[in-house]
């Protein structure tokens, strides 16, 4: 209860203190936060709910399991044995510096403008931290934990899992920087190269000069990354409860 | 007594770029079913790297290990391994119950032969209720407990335990070689024990075997005539257990570069 009230009291209180200050507000780029709120319930309460935040999720989404897949597997490959490590390094250390976006006019040439090189930036822009994170575990992958499954005669298929397994705590670090990224790679994506989508929605408004609504999406967008944020949290948290114990952080003995 | 294990003409080279290491040189030794017997050394004298060359882990640069008749050249059926690293040949992700439990999932048993086997096998090593505990939530020495109930359970004919309790305490270490000890009687497995203590080779094995660094061969092969029921003070403080241990340790002090204290 404690807790709760030191997270939420910061925002509160920022919140509190923007919607006293902007009341009144006759600055058109600066509307008041009454004002916001209000376009808030006015613009994704109806039916551009459907047609722009829907689409924006699920290219979200579908980016970011690609991202994760792909991710995982060549990371394992590449973590796991030498050849391959070898083979890609150099393009790697090229690849990881590239950001992202400036594959958008690329794209946009080689792909068109539909959800095929949306899906595209957001999987080649986030796939990076994950694989490289899955590399990093997976070479760190315990000889001694080997060699017992190796020695007990593990099948190779049961040895690969306890690998990842084990690999799961950087596979984690690297979901979530993706997650992060992901998010940037669609609103941005939807902005310089859409017919919908949130990105596409507030820059709309924005040409129009309809600034509370501007104002409401990149509102949206803000609660959007957070509460995804939150629901990762939430999942490794509970899928790494055994590497806190294991290092240590965990106090309570069940 | 038939010999499980063969071991040939082993010998070992490490090679790393310009630097090649010569670790171990024909090395012979025999070990008949249902043996105890220790492996000590000075440390570096390649006690590690013996025993996973007979666990096909590593393969050897010369010579063969036969294990129950056959060439090693991977690890075979029926062997069980016991590390000094209890924390990491555990998996922490899994209860006590599952790390013990994983390679029994890939024999041609029953669920219910499973259950019974992990069942009877936390049982012989005192752990019983810990089973839905992890090993992170265990002390070393129960956490090298579940290692070996792992390896009971999995019924070998031969279990390598290499340097075992070297990380854990006196008086749990006394525990542990006792268990060990009533384990081997009860489940007539043949043991291999590395260690670099002395007294804990005597007191367990019926046969010490002295591994020299940089010598050729074994360096000694000493029959342990010790009673069969042993006991903590009682073997320990007995006169021939005291000569046998001047023996193994004239030998270990023998050996060139002995970094033995
Ligand atoms: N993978 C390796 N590459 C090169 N040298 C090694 C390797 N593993 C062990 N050695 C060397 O071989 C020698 C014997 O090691 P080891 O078998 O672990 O001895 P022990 O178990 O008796 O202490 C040591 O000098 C060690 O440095
Ligand atoms: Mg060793």
């Amino acid at each position: 209860m404690k807790a709760l009230g030191y997270a939420l009291g910061l925002p509160a209180a920022l919140v509190a203190a923007w919607w006293v200050a902007s009341d009144g507000s006759t600055n058109v780029f600066l509307p008041p936060l009454r004002t916001i709120v209000e376009a808030f319930r006015d613009v994704w309460f109806s039916d551009t709910f459907v047609r722009d935040v829907v689409p924006s999720l699920w290219r979200l989404a579908a980016g970011y399991a690609i991202a994760l897949a792909a991710g995982v597997v060549l990371g394992f490959v590449i973590g796991r044995w030498a050849a391959p490590r070898a083979l890609t390094g150099p393009l790697l250390a090229y690849f990881r510096v590239l950001p992202a976006p400036v594959l958008i006019p690329v794209l946009l040439v080689a792909v068109g403008i539909g959800d095929t090189t949306k899906l595209v930036v957001i999987t080649v822009g986030a796939v990076w931290p994950i694989l490289l994170n899955t590399a990093d575990g997976v070479r760190a992958a315990d000889e001694v934990g080997l060699q017992c499954a190796a020695a007990y005669r593990l099948p190779r298929r049961t040895r690969h899992l306890l690998v990842l397994r084990g690999a799961s705590p950087q596979i984690f670090a690297g979901a979530r920087q993706a997650l992060g990224l992901s998010i940037i790679l669609m609103v941005v994506s939807e902005m310089l190269m859409s017919t919908d989508g949130l990105g596409f929605t507030v820059v709309q408004f924005q040409r129009s000069f309809a600034i509370p609504q501007m104002w409401s999406g990149v509102l949206l967008i803000g609660l959007l990354g957070f509460g995804l944020a939150k629901l990762f949290e939430l999942v490794e948290r509970r899928a790494l409860r055994w590497h806190r114990g294991h290092t240590g952080q965990l106090t309570e003995r069940p | 007594m038939t010999s499980l294990l063969e071991i040939a003409g082993i010998g070992k080279t490490y090679r790393a770029r310009e630097r090649t290491v010569e670790v171990l040189t024909a090395i012979d030794l025999t070990v008949s079913e249902g043996e105890f017997v220790a492996l000590v050394g000075p440390s570096g004298c390649g006690k590690t790297t013996l025993l996973k060359i007979v666990a096909g882990l590593l393969p050897a640069t010369v010579g063969q290990v036969r294990f129950g008749g056959r060439p090693v050249t991977e690890p075979p059926p029926g062997l069980g391994v016991v590390f000094q690293e209890y924390g990491r040949s555990l998996y922490a992700w899994k209860t006590v119950r599952q790390n013990v439990e994983l390679q029994l999932r890939h024999l041609d048993l029953s669920r219910a032969r499973r259950r019974e086997l992990v069942a009877d096998a936390l049982d012989a090593v005192g752990l019983g209720a810990a089973g839905d505990a992890y090993p992170w939530q265990l002390s070393g020495g129960m956490q090298q407990r579940v290692a070996i109930a792992r390896a009971v359970a999995y019924r070998p004919r031969l279990l390598l335990m290499d340097e075992p309790f070297s990380a854990v305490d006196a008086q749990t270490r006394a525990d542990l070689e006792d268990l060990v000890a009533t384990l081997w009687k009860r489940y007539g497995m043949t043991i291999v024990f590395v260690t670099h203590d002395i007294d804990e080779a005597v007191y367990l094995s019926q046969r010490v075997v002295v591994l020299g660094a940089g010598v050729s061969g074994v360096q000694a092969d000493i029959p342990v005539d010790l009673d069969a029921d042993r006991e903590q003070i009682g073997t320990r403080s007995s006169a021939r257990f005291g000569e046998l241990r001047t023996r193994v340790w004239t030998q270990v002090r023998r050996t060139p570069e002995s970094e033995m204290v």
